[in-house]
């Protein structure tokens, strides 16, 4: 119903465009630079940045910070002197429970190494 | 940049460092266990904080002993192969048989006994508080209940 309306400027406009006619040619090779265009600017849209990206510009920009620089080492040497810490104390462990295995063994007859 | 990578490699370097110091000055305790002449007997004094005389006294308990356990063990050996001899062409028990799981019933009990004595001993020369926790525990480690078989659940 709305479309048979004279005033409506939409039908009016669409009625033009059925009437217009134009000989001018159209440039040499344009559909190929219209996608070329269109692959331009969807090339030029921002790619989101990759994780080594973001890591290589925070070393680059943040780590230098003297207050984070100072920070990041105290971090990494108290995990360095934990690991280490509990790494000897786990092989203390178990030296010395070895040890007392063979302090039994080498007083017990029945558990006690024969040379072949 | 560069600045950014020399402190990231630092604080690695740093962390090595801190786990390479640590380790090794924690573990010297067991290092200089291990490189002693006797480990076993060094690990008897530290775990029992023997002092000069004491460690003294327990040595010449262990060398001592030594001999008649060394002796204790040729004699299981021997009477072992005895066993094993007579038990590879037996079909029937032979009063051999009898003898020889008598004498080794005999030499368990003498290697018991014998290991029961040291164990005293070594306990009485050590001080009171720690001589009851060497005995418990070496009770425990050479006389177990299942001879070391694993228990049925």
């Amino acid at each position: 119903m709305k479309q048979n309306e004279p005033n409506n400027p939409d039908e009016a406009l669409r009625g033009v465009l059925k009437e217009w006619r134009t000989d001018a040619p159209l440039p040499l090779r344009f559909q190929e630079a219209v996608w070329r265009r269109i692959e331009d600017a969807r090339r030029a849209r921002p790619a989101a940045p990759s994780a080594w990206a973001v890591i290589a510009h925070w070393v680059g920009t943040m780590l230098p910070r003297p207050a984070l620089a100072a920070s990041y080492v105290a971090i990494l040497l108290a995990i360095g002197v934990t690991a280490g810490w509990a790494q000897a104390r786990e092989q203390n462990s178990r030296v010395k429970s070895e040890l007392g295995e063979r302090y039994v063994r080498v007083l017990n007859p029945y558990q006690t190494p024969r040379q072949q | 940049m560069k600045k950014g990578i020399i402190i990231l490699i630092l604080g690695l370097v740093a962390a090595a460092a801190a786990y390479g110091c640590v380790y090794f000055v924690c573990m010297s305790s067991a290092r200089s266990l291990q490189q002693s002449d006797n480990p076993e007997l060094a690990w008897l004094k530290e775990e029992f904080n023997l002092n000069d005389a004491e460690f003294k006294r327990v040595s010449e308990l262990h060398a001592a002993y030594l001999p008649q356990c060394r002796d204790m063990c040729r004699e299981i050996d021997a009477n072992n192969v005895k066993l094993q001899t007579l038990l590879s062409g037996a079909t029937n028990m032979t009063s051999e048989i009898a003898a020889s799981l008598a004498e080794s019933a005999r030499l368990r009990s003498g290697c018991q006994t014998m290991m029961l004595r040291h164990f005293f001993q070594v306990s009485q020369a050590m001080p009171p508080e720690q001589g009851r926790r060497y005995l418990s525990w070496v009770k425990e480690k050479a006389f177990l209940p299942d001879y070391g078989m694993p228990k049925e659940k």
